[in-house]
């Protein structure tokens, strides 16, 4: 009877003992999981609270020709986890389905509990010809297409696309330069120039209007320049005097102007002459 | 002292083994039915209720999860309450199956595309890796239900007294 004793303190059988272990481990990792989702899971909620903001947007005349847009956008993450590779790519065209141009920022990380500051430099070419000159000229909506990407808690890949039309305010509206009846004789011809339009865009137009008179076979038959100071908003009309060229005929020529301001000079679009 | 087939064990040195009555682990197993319940059917539905409630498209429908819940929760039902007995080792594993198949069904549908309402933004979230890792623990369920049943098989019995001890 003795012989048949299990010994004292016995020991689980070798799978038992296995499967008891390799239970606790799945209950570890259940644990630790369920933990790490809660917390990503709160943490998220505070980042979305906290949302993207855009800051000092501002739009400018750049001295190749272009319209920049500068200023930067921040996101905060008030959260327990970083916020990693966090790139934005965008894409603007005009009303016509013209690419305008594009920007990118990133990657970058934001550390849990910082502000990440991402800045945003556009330029959108506004030369008097080409497909793009309208921006000068006309008013219209801009297609936005945005795309950004960011790893959010080690484990949760983000994606945001977004695809919006913004508003496109033209710094010279409606722009529109005529040239009157020559006057004078013997000596110096003058006619009236005539220039009309509305500055939509949301900063003044800034600087000197310089126009030259073209006649139909590219002679300069004169010009000359005056202070702009037109406030976003308002409409602009007003009427300089020209000389001409003793000869020269502007008839069936056309009027070249040339916006100058600190960012750089801008030529706009030609007006014929009839 | 009490006899187990032809060993005698003396239960202040082993332990020995009490089986709780079948009534009494219906009962338990009742109880543990209620935090089950609430993590894994109450919880979902009302988090995809709630955003359901405002007008986002749910990655998956409220009925797929009421009725994976069901499942899982009755099966680790009949886990408890078969215990002492040969099929626990198999309901084991098909417990742990059934919620690999419910996490890998969950892949599927990874990423979870949310459009803004308006239409302008939408938002793709990835969730593959965590469900991946997720894995790992039914994955490991299913390892353990088989060493159970084949403990179970090699020696029926032997784990009694360390799962039941009096």
């Amino acid at each position: 009877m003795a012989a048949l004793l299990v010994p004292r303190h016995r020991r689980p059988p070798a799978i038992y003992r296995v499967a008891r272990a390799l239970r606790w481990v799945s209950a570890i990792v259940l644990i630790a999981l369920v933990i790490f989702a809660g917390t990503v899971a709160y943490s998220a909620v505070e980042v979305a609270r906290s949302s993207v903001q855009s800051r000092s947007l501002s739009a400018s005349f750049a001295s190749n020709g272009t319209v920049a847009v500068a200023g930067s956008f921040t996101l905060s993450n008030p959260g327990l986890y970083p916020i990693q590779g966090v790139t934005l790519t965008a894409r603007i065209a005009n009303s016509a389905g013209v690419f305008l141009g594009a920007f990118g920022v990133g990657p970058n990380d934001i550390a849990p509990s910082t502000t990440g500051v991402f800045p945003i430099a556009l330029y959108l070419p506004v030369s008097a010809s080409g497909p793009t000159k309208s921006l000068l000229t006309e008013d219209q909506y801009l297609a936005v297409n945005a795309w950004g990407n960011a790893t959010y808690a080690y484990l949760f890949p983000l994606s945001v696309s977004l695809s919006e039309t913004r508003y496109w305010g033209a710094p010279f509206e409606g722009f529109h330069a005529s040239v009157g009846t020559p006057s004078g004789g013997g000596g110096a011809i003058t006619v009236p120039i005539v220039v009309t339009f509305s500055d939509h865009a949301s900063s003044p137009d800034v600087g000197t209007l310089a126009f030259v008179i073209e006649s139909s076979n590219f002679v300069d038959c004169g010009g000359g320049s005056f202070p702009l100071d037109v406030p976003a908003g308002s409409l602009y009309d007003h009427t300089d005097t020209a000389t001409l060229s003793p000869g020269c005929s502007p008839s069936g020529g056309q009027l070249l102007a040339t916006y100058s301001s600190a960012g750089g000079t801008t030529p706009l679009p030609p007006e014929a002459i009839p | 002292m009490s006899v187990s087939g032809r060993v005698v064990v003396p239960a202040q040195e082993t332990g020995g083994y009490q089986i709780p009555s079948l009534g009494y682990r219906i009962l338990v197993a009742a109880l543990r039915l209620i935090p089950s319940f609430f993590l894994l059917v109450a919880l979902p539905v009302a988090a995809l209720t709630f955003v359901n409630s405002r007008g986002i498209a749910l990655p998956i429908s409220i009925f797929e999860v009421e009725a994976w819940g069901l499942v899982l929760l009755a099966l680790g039902t009949a886990r408890y309450i078969s215990k002492p007995t040969r099929a626990y080792g198999p309901l084991s594993v098909a417990v742990s199956l059934m919620a690999l198949l419910y996490l890998l069904y969950a892949l599927t549908l990874s990423p979870y595309r949310l459009v803004i309402p308006g239409g302008s933004a939408s938002v793709a979230a990835g969730y593959s890796m965590f469900l991946e890792l997720a894995m790992v623990v039914p994955a490991i369920g299913i390892v353990v239900g088989l060493l159970i049943t084949f403990e179970d098989a090699r020696s029926p019995k032997e784990r009694l007294p360390f799962d039941f001890p009096a």
